[in-house]
């Protein structure tokens, strides 16, 4: 025990004190910071600033109100529902009315879109409406927002004069038109839970932390074996420990200085984000939350994914010489966890299926697919036991194994065994 | 007192290729001993057995009087011929490390790790990283970690391969004074000349197989003191005379051996009515020739 216990700090301290984890760890929540606010503020710069439309139609009244509901501030709906007016526009919009049709004046109009004199015109002359199908002519280049705008502002004004035109008073008509606002409530043991949108969110982010973390260090761990195999230490150190101590030495090592990273990641999340989160929980209907039980499938999740591969990841090390035939030989470890990322959205999509059950309780799935399902259903208790116990078991499987083929690969240097060979190193006695 | 090494009828194969066959052997001790042979004859995978890096398929290992436990190892300090350092680890927290595993104390560690160091006058770098040392730098740095942790025996293969002339001398003083102190000192090697000058005992072994083992004082005699070196000039017939059993030439001298019986003296007289002798010396036969001569000419390491 205490060979492992100086295996696991040298391995640790070492890593920790490099240069490069320290600017890693703390540029990371940097640069996430940059990449979720930046492209937010730079839509907003775009959105700002004054906007000048013309209308042309045959009915004033009509251009008026459809001019109406486009420079209307936004004023919609929150929740999951993203049906209508939701882009948080800033701009403030000049609408002209023009009631001559002729081509002489759409010359005109489209002489002044493109001298920039206007942002873009509406053609929804009678013709037009009657084909239902209304022209806008601009030089930008394609914007959702601005056109799920207009469409908005134009569906409200034409249904609006048609109301108005068979005897509908005109605040019964806004009454009618404020759209309905749909909020999703998930019900969790009984109680009212987390709202399905954000866990989605949740669940994605989490599952996608956990890859990343479980291979790059799944990765640091084979590197290390390989580092120490090219650098010709291990048999000064085999003098002294076991294959099977400097195995557990180097998981367990590399392993804690993963859970620090992700400790120091989610404690400048914390901080950085908790003015966000009470900026969120408004946005979001009071719903924005992880969920204890998440954070506690996660954590445990981590750690198993990360002994799994981890240990396949060391057996690999063991077998080649360089940094390149690693990369040749990695896929029997990169393999199960790009297919758990691939068959995540079957899951999502139908968490309580048998297909879903079978799939996540297969331990080189498990730390996505059932991670997943423990987010965004809760499985039955007996689901999750047993699928930790296969895990476990699957684990110190592995690590036998691991420790086998490493504790003959580390003292091979040369040819890279094939697969008969292997075998026969599995056998080898000590 | 008990041997330091008992090794009895280890066996060792991968495959089908028999790494080392029911050898056995003892090293007493205090005793340096010598495990010698060409590259491939067994000599690193016999030291992984006794150190416990690998389990002998059949046989013994007996280490200081006892069965081989992992404890024992603390008494012992290896120096493989594949040795290496982490490249990107200050030397001092290597030493440490390297102690630490060894069973000592950080403090004591680095205590002796001092001393050590100002020894072999390389005080000024154990500051630095092992990458930024040249290799004779690491050469020390791997002796002062074989023997930081003061063992009572002290195991290694081929030290001498890759040395710097002043890192080998500095390597053999440190182990005449081992010696001195009453350690027993292991070498494997295939280099015969470093065993003569420094070995009690010897183990000679080939494919696998122990093909001589004992005191070298007693091997030696045991062949007769029928060797003759002598340099001379001229072209003197010797090599196809009967009394010649084998014929060496090295350039500077010619070393020969004389079938059993033979008398040196008429080699002399034969050698100087052809040839103008300025060194004649009957002697015993050299390590070399003895492993020449057993494990088969032209098999020569």
């Amino acid at each position: 025990m205490h060979n492992v216990w100086t295996l696991i700090r040298r391995e640790y301290l070492e890593r920790v004190r490099t240069r490069s984890f320290v600017i890693f760890t703390l540029l990371m929540p940097a640069a996430m910071a940059g990449i979720v606010f930046i492209p937010t503020r730079i839509a907003q710069m775009n959105s700002g600033g004054e906007r000048r439309f013309v209308i042309v139609a045959n009915d004033p009244k009509l251009a008026e109100t459809v001019g109406h509901a486009l420079a209307a501030p936004a004023k919609g709906p929150s929740g999951g529902d993203f049906e209508e007016d939701e882009s948080g526009d800033t701009a403030t919009y000049v609408i002209t009315v023009a009631t001559d049709t002729s081509d002489a004046e759409r010359d005109r109009l489209n002489h002044m879109v493109n001298e920039g004199q206007i942002t873009g015109y509406l053609w929804m002359t009678d013709d037009a409406l009657a084909q239902h199908k209304v022209v806008y002519s601009t030089k930008e280049a394609a914007d959702f927002q601005q056109a799920s705008k207009l469409r908005y502002a134009i569906r409200t004004g034409v249904t609006k004069q048609w109301l108005e035109q068979h005897g509908i008073a005109g605040a019964d008509v806004d009454q009618l038109l404020t759209p309905i606002r749909l909020e999703t409530v998930r019900i969790e043991k009984g109680r009212k839970g987390t709202s399905g949108s954000t866990i989605f969110l949740t669940a994605f982010g989490m599952v996608m932390l956990l890859y990343a973390v479980v291979l790059v260090y799944g990765m640091a761990v084979m590197r290390s074996v390989i580092e120490e195999k090219s650098t010709r230490i291990l048999e000064v150190l085999l003098s002294t420990v076991t294959a099977k101590e400097l195995l557990a030495g180097k998981i367990l090592g590399v392993g804690a200085v993963g859970l620090t990273q992700i400790l120091v990641w989610v404690s400048f999340a914390a901080l950085f984000s908790a003015p966000g989160l009470i900026a969120a929980k408004s946005f979001f209907g009071g719903g924005f939350h992880i969920p204890m039980a998440g954070v506690f499938a996660f954590a445990l999740f981590f750690l198993l994914g990360y002994l799994l591969y981890s240990a396949m990841y060391a057996a690999i090390g063991s077998m080649v010489n360089t940094d390149q035939e690693a990369q040749q030989m990695q896929w029997p470890a990169m393999m199960p966890i790009m297919i758990a990322i691939f068959l995540m959205n079957a899951v999502i999509q139908h968490p309580n299926s048998s297909m879903a059950f079978w799939l996540s309780i297969i331990p080189f799935f498990a730390p996505i697919l059932m991670l997943v399902r423990v987010l965004i259903e809760q499985p039955p208790m007996w689901q999750l036991l047993l699928c930790v116990g296969i895990m476990l078991a699957t684990i110190y499987g592995l690590l036998l194994l691991a420790a086998r083929i490493y504790r003959i690969g580390i003292l091979m240097y040369g040819k890279r065994p094939t697969l008969p060979e292997l075998r026969r190193w599995l056998r080898y006695a000590g | 007192m008990p041997d330091a090494v008992e090794l009895r009828g280890i066996r060792k194969s991968y495959d089908h290729f028999v790494a080392v066959d029911r050898l056995s052997l003892n090293i007493h001790e205090g005793s340096v001993y010598g495990l010698l042979g060409p590259n491939g004859a067994g000599k690193t995978s016999t030291i992984r057995m006794m150190i416990g890096i690998t389990m002998p398929d059949e046989g013994e290992v007996h280490l200081f009087g006892e069965k081989f436990h992992r404890e024992q190892l603390h008494r012992i300090g290896y120096l493989p011929e594949e040795r290496g350092l982490y490249k990107k680890m200050k030397v001092m927290d290597h030493l440490i490390f390297l102690g630490r595993l060894h069973g000592l104390h950080e403090q004591e560690a680095h205590k002796r790790s001092r001393a050590w160091a100002e020894r072999l006058q390389i005080s000024e770098w154990t500051n630095k990283k092992v990458e930024e040392l040249s290799k004779g730098m690491q050469q020390k740095i791997q002796f002062i970690a074989t023997l930081l942790h003061d063992p009572d025996m002290v195991i290694m293969d081929e030290p001498f391969s890759g040395l710097d002339p002043a890192n080998a001398v500095m390597l053999k003083d440190v182990l005449i004074e081992l010696k001195k102190a009453g350690k027993t000192i292991l070498f494997s090697t295939h280099n015969m000349d470093q065993v003569e000058r420094l070995c009690d005992s010897i183990c000679l072994v080939d494919h696998g197989n122990p093909v001589l083992e004992g005191d070298l004082k007693k091997i030696k005699s045991s062949y007769g003191k029928n060797h003759i070196q002598m340099e001379y000039e001229g072209n003197p017939q010797l090599e196809g005379s009967p009394l010649v059993q084998s014929f060496n030439n090295y350039g500077n001298y010619v070393e020969l051996r004389l079938v059993p019986g033979a008398d040196p003296q008429q080699i002399l007289r034969m050698a100087s009515e052809q040839a103008r002798i300025s060194r004649f010396e009957v002697l015993e036969p050299s390590l070399e020739e003895i492993f020449i001569d057993l494990v088969g000419k032209g098999k020569r390491a």
